[in-house]
């Protein structure tokens, strides 16, 4: 079962707005709700402030003889907002007899007036929002006032989007605050993975400023003494490899020339001598190379020297320099100008020279050796028709005096183990990498990818 | 028989370059130290000069310039050194082809035969002027304004091969095959030349006006 794993900062900023809204909406509801209180306490004060003062004037009238009830109420000042009913000895009078209806007033309030002689009561008539106020004038008479609060209401209900909408943009706030915070606490951690990026990509120079922040010394501290021991290991072990291969030239020097003065009179030695200062020959020359490589793996990590170069021209000097047919180099544009790429000549021909010699040794030889472009991007594959290589080796076989166990042929080899380290190294130096493919129709394909060198 | 001087301060080294080359055909003297050295070839001077970069006292680098003076004798470096550093300032120094150890005597052998086919002279060559630089390709001089420069025999089959093709761009490998005989050989040997060269028949050897430099290219050598 998986479980959804959130970041940090998705965390974090969730929290915020969570703590923002919860925090804003209760302000929001308690304002509302104070303002709500306030508006219609005040709307019914005055309800029956008017209600009141109209109920004088009606019971005054009642006094007369025959009282014109629907003409009493026809004089009082009532505005739009409001309108007068009279119940008077069980009927209804109201300004226009027509309009009179007894289902306005609910019977509650009727029940609550004849009791105590004064209510009030909210209501809702023909879907508004009304306040009803009711006065006993004597015990056959009450005056009810209907007032409407529509524009109360909806004064409130606008209050209340705008409130709504103010506990929204809080909450919104209170996210990109998360956001903001997080980032700034977060900076550190990404100049930590930024430095462990460049140092896994070989730039030892990397460090973090310890001056940043005095929370975050003693983490910089510990990641800088980490990267020092790390680049000291790294220099104490190049230096001990290039130390060793100077050392060894010297004697190297005089076995090769001892070695050579033996080859030359092979024929005069017997046959057992003879085998055996041709064994010395031969591997006086791979002891030859074998230190040549290790000095260039101790140089590896020197920057490319970059310069413009015709790789075309490039890979069939490798592939002469390794008495193989220069045609078997395939450059798609070949252009006038050729091929020029910003490559470190050198480096790149010793790539494409031990492609070459991987393909011959494991790969029953180099088929083609494709020079492609792409923008400002070049590859080159080097094609053999061999076994192929088998997916699981397709890393380790980068691995330095790695040589090639599934292609079994280990008893005759004769290299040092350190070509496809060399490959990857150079490659790396130019900033691309290295892949094993398969070639359609067998063997094996390596890649080598170079971004920008166009 | 061809003389080779060996300077060269191990006794290994010197004892087994000695027995490979002499089965080369090349009669060699040792010298085991460049003091030495600079008194056996003024005494009796080889055709060619084999010279090591660490010797005791005075130095490789220092040997080759003594050894320059006035003396075009074709001087080739072997040294266990090969970073560009030592490669560039010991060709300054003057020396000819530079080779890192260990050589293999097939090798050191093409080398130095290369070196001794590098005639002074080259016939079948008419003279030609480039403004004020005159090469006269049968006398085996340059001269500038009238006056002769002294070039080694590297230096001026360098200057010739590019006064063949005038205006035209020669790559550096293309120049390392016709001057040194090099099949693939280090470019650094050509550029450290060109320099050396600027620095006797150019004016102005930052802003050179008959070896220029086409970027990506190689060299030319312009009228």
């Amino acid at each position: 079962m998986t479980r959804l794993r959130l970041g940090l900062r998705t965390r974090v900023v969730a929290g915020f707005a969570a703590g923002a809204l919860t925090l804003s909406a209760c302000m929001a509801l308690v304002s509302y709700g104070l303002t709500r209180n306030e508006l219609i306490g005040g709307r019914e004060r005055s309800a029956v402030r008017s209600a009141t003062f109209d109920a004088r004037v009606v019971a005054a009238g009642l006094n007369a003889d025959k009282p014109d009830i629907g003409g009493m109420l026809r004089t009082l000042d009532t505005g739009g907002n409001r309108r007068v009913l009279v119940f008077h000895l069980g009927k209804w009078y109201s300004r226009h007899a027509e309009t009179a209806s007894t289902s306005a007033v609910p019977q509650s309030l009727q029940r609550l007036v004849g009791e105590s002689g004064q209510g009030i009561q909210r209501a809702r008539l023909d879907g508004s929002p009304v306040v009803i106020v009711g006065i006993l004038l004597s015990p056959a008479t009450a005056l009810y006032e209907i007032d409407s609060m529509r524009e109360l209401d909806q004064n409130l209900r606008t209050i209340g989007w705008v409130l709504a909408l103010v506990a929204s943009a809080v909450a919104l706030a209170g996210a990109g605050l998360g956001w903001y915070a997080t980032r700034y606490v977060l900076r550190p951690l990404r100049s930590v993975a930024t430095a462990a990026q460049g140092i896994s990509a070989g730039d030892l120079g990397a460090r973090l400023d310890p001056a940043t922040d005095p929370d975050l010394e003693p983490l910089s501290t510990s990641f800088n003494e980490m990267v020092d021991q790390l680049a000291r290991r790294i220099e104490r072990d190049r230096r001990f490899a290039a130390d060793v291969s100077h050392e060894l030239r010297s004697p190297l020097q005089t076995l090769a020339a001892s070695a050579s003065v033996l080859e030359r009179r092979r024929d005069r030695l017997d046959e057992r001598t003879a085998t055996a200062a041709g064994l010395v020959v031969d591997e006086v020359a791979r002891f030859q190379q074998l230190v040549d490589d290790l000095l260039e793996l101790a140089r590896g990590d020197l920057p490319a020297q970059l310069e413009p170069a015709d790789v075309a021209e490039l890979a069939r000097r490798a592939a002469q320099r390794r008495g193989l047919d220069p045609a078997i180099v395939d450059a798609a544009q070949p252009g006038a100008g050729g091929l020029r790429w910003n490559v470190d000549r050198r480096r790149l021909e010793q790539v494409l020279v031990n492609l070459l010699d991987n393909a011959v040794t494991h790969g029953g030889g180099p088929v083609a050796v494709r020079i492609e472009t792409d923008g400002p991007d070049g590859a080159i594959e080097v094609d053999d028709d061999g076994p192929g290589v088998n997916p699981a080796d397709r890393e380790v076989i980068f691995d330095r005096f790695e040589r090639g166990r599934s292609a079994g042929a280990r008893g005759s080899y004769t290299g040092t183990g350190l070509g496809l380290s060399l490959v990857a190294q150079h490659v790396a130096a130019h900033g691309g990498r290295v892949l094993v493919l398969d070639r359609p129709g067998g063997g094996a394909r390596f890649r080598i990818e170079l971004p920008g060198v166009r | 028989m061809a003389g080779v001087l060996v300077i060269e301060d191990d006794d290994r080294i010197r004892l087994s370059l000695a027995l490979a080359l002499e089965d080369e055909g090349y009669a060699v003297r040792g010298a085991a130290s460049a003091e030495e050295g600079l008194v056996a070839q003024r005494e009796e001077p080889a055709d060619t000069v084999l010279v090591d970069l660490m010797l005791p006292g005075v130095d490789g680098f220092e040997c080759i310039r003594q050894l320059r003076r006035g003396d075009d004798v074709p001087i080739v470096v072997i040294s266990a050194r090969d970073d560009t550093h030592d490669i560039v300032a010991a060709l300054e120094a003057g020396a000819d082809d530079y080779l890192v150890k260990p050589v293999a005597v097939k090798e050191l052998s093409a080398r130095l035969r290369a070196l001794r086919r590098r005639g002074r002279t080259v016939q079948a060559m008419a003279s030609m002027a480039f403004g004020e630089m005159e090469i006269l390709p049968d006398a085996g001089e340059v001269r500038i304004g009238g006056e002769p420069v002294a070039v080694t025999r590297t230096e001026f089959r360098l200057l010739c091969e590019l006064a063949e093709h005038p205006g035209q761009v020669l790559s550096r490998q293309q120049l390392l095959q016709r001057v040194w005989e090099y099949e693939i050989g280090d470019e650094r040997l050509v550029d450290v030349h060109v320099g050396r060269l600027r620095q006797k028949i150019e004016r102005d050897s930052k802003s050179p006006r008959y070896l220029v430099t086409v970027r990506g290219m190689g060299y030319k050598l312009q009228r």
